[in-house]
């Protein structure tokens, strides 16, 4: 009766990650169109959300592992996934509060090396791992991002910069809108996987699945329905941070910065070398802002951005390790997750009420605003 | 610790990535380009130098389809 319980729990708490990934990451795909006025806010998450949907039923090759080759396989079982979960939550929630992009899946890696090390100690962590899947990709994926913007952004005005600025501006406007499918599209592919795995995960654990066998239709569709439910919800605070916080852009710069980042993550994606969306559309921004003028572009706020990534895994995995501790306190009871998943609930309840309180401008569209 | 990274893949990516946006921002500024100066001349009666950004356009279309058709590959080949 407690395993039925723990499984329903980790399954919800997969879908709720999901969600908070979908919410979170929605400003990769349409930040840069919102600003310039590719899309409209309401279309344009619209369509992120559709795009999303379809993505995830293209990719089903879901991830077998959580954290796989970072934490030891033997270790993963729905105590250590459900509280890596509830470390990548909070600080999706956290990051999306102060209105800055994080990765979602550093965060979910996070959660599950902290509560991996609460369950086993140091020894549970595989370092290479980390330094492979995580250290590296997190410094490569921006700073690539940030040149080829640059590159392209200089490339553009060299070509178009004396042509009449209405049809120019009107043509990026449709190259953005592509350019934001794509990207969204590629997202649905990748992150909504990650709650599939998750699921299955916790299937096989529980012995309604063998390993090996194919996600059933229900995991695909509800990972699905998440994702693209929490793009559709749209993180206009994230939103507003990556089309005009960081600097005001134009057409021509928003193309740049979406077809920059999409170029190199599918690029990355064909060399066998996954990097993290946000990490490269962000870097992309910054890039195709510094390179028309330095001082344009906000740099204590991209400070911030940069800081917010450094914090990502420490700061899940606490999370990630408390839970798992509070939770080992119980037992194999579900006590424990179930106490946890409604002191969370609370939680997000006051977050969500006082940021209500303080004006509809944090949790609806510009244009609602 | 030494880290098993893919020092291959890495170098790759470094010059492969940069040529991509390279490719896919050069064929949509050809669009964007050839358009409008068709228009232009176009408007201007020379009809010959229209004709000519014209195909410049479709060119740089035919470019950028091809580079978005290969970037949906990717998604697909992932699964």
């Amino acid at each position: 009766m407690d395993s039925d319980i723990i499984l329903v729990i980790v399954v919800a708490a997969a879908l709720v990650f999901d969600f908070t990934n979908g919410f979170h990451d929605t400003a990769n795909a349409v930040a840069t169109s919102i600003s310039t006025r590719a899309l409209a806010p309401r279309t344009a998450v619209t369509l992120a959300a559709i795009l999303n949907f379809v993505g995830a039923f293209i990719s089903l090759e879901v991830a077998a592992t959580v954290a796989g080759g970072i934490v030891d396989a033997h270790l993963i079982n729905t105590t250590v996934v459900f509280a890596g979960l509830i470390g990548a939550i909070s600080w999706n929630v956290v990051t999306w509060y102060y209105g800055l992009p994080s990765s979602s899946s550093h965060a979910l890696i996070g959660g599950v090396v902290g509560a991996a090390f609460a369950a086993a100690g140091a020894n549970a962590v595989i370092g290479d791992g980390l330094v492979e899947t995580v250290i590296v990709p997190a410094v490569v994926a921006p700073v690539v991002a940030f040149a080829a913007a640059g590159v392209a952004i200089l490339v553009t005005y060299r070509m178009v910069g004396r042509l009449r600025p209405g049809p120019v501006n009107r043509s990026y406007r449709l190259g953005q809108i592509v350019s934001a499918s794509l990207l969204s599209l590629s997202h649905g592919t990748n992150d909504a996987q990650k709650t599939m795995g998750i699921i299955v995960l916790a299937l096989i654990a529980h012995g309604n699945l063998a390993p090996g066998d194919p996600p059933p239709t229900w995991v695909v569709v509800s990972a699905a329905s998440a994702i693209a439910l929490g793009t559709y919800s749209g993180g206009w605070r994230i939103i507003r941070t990556m089309g005009s916080r960081i600097f005001k852009m134009d057409p021509a710069q928003g193309f740049s910065a979406q077809t920059g980042g999409a170029a190199v993550l599918l690029t990355a994606a064909h060399l066998g070398f996954p990097l993290s969306t946000t990490h490269s559309i962000t870097g992309a921004v910054l890039g195709a802002g510094a390179a028309k003028r330095l001082s344009a572009v906000r740099w204590g706020l991209a400070g911030n951005i940069v800081a917010a990534w450094i914090l990502t895994l420490p700061a899940a995995a606490i999370v990630g390790a408390l839970t798992y501790g509070l939770s080992h306190t119980f037992g194999d009871s579900a006590l424990g997750p179930l106490l946890i998943v409604i002191a969370l609930l609370a939680l997000l309840g006051v977050i969500f009420s006082q940021r209500l309180r303080r004006g509809p401008a944090l949790t609806t569209s510009p244009a609602d605003t | 610790m030494t880290a098993a990274i893919d020092t291959d893949a890495l170098l790759d990516l470094i010059w492969v990535a940069p040529l991509a946006v390279l490719t896919v921002t050069v064929s949509w500024a050809l669009v964007v380009s050839g358009v409008t100066r068709a228009i232009e001349a176009r408007r201007g009666g020379r009809v010959a130098v229209a004709g000519a950004y014209a195909v410049l356009a479709v060119v740089g279309g035919a470019l950028f389809a091809a580079a978005v058709v290969f970037g949906l590959l990717i998604m697909i080949s992932k699964g």
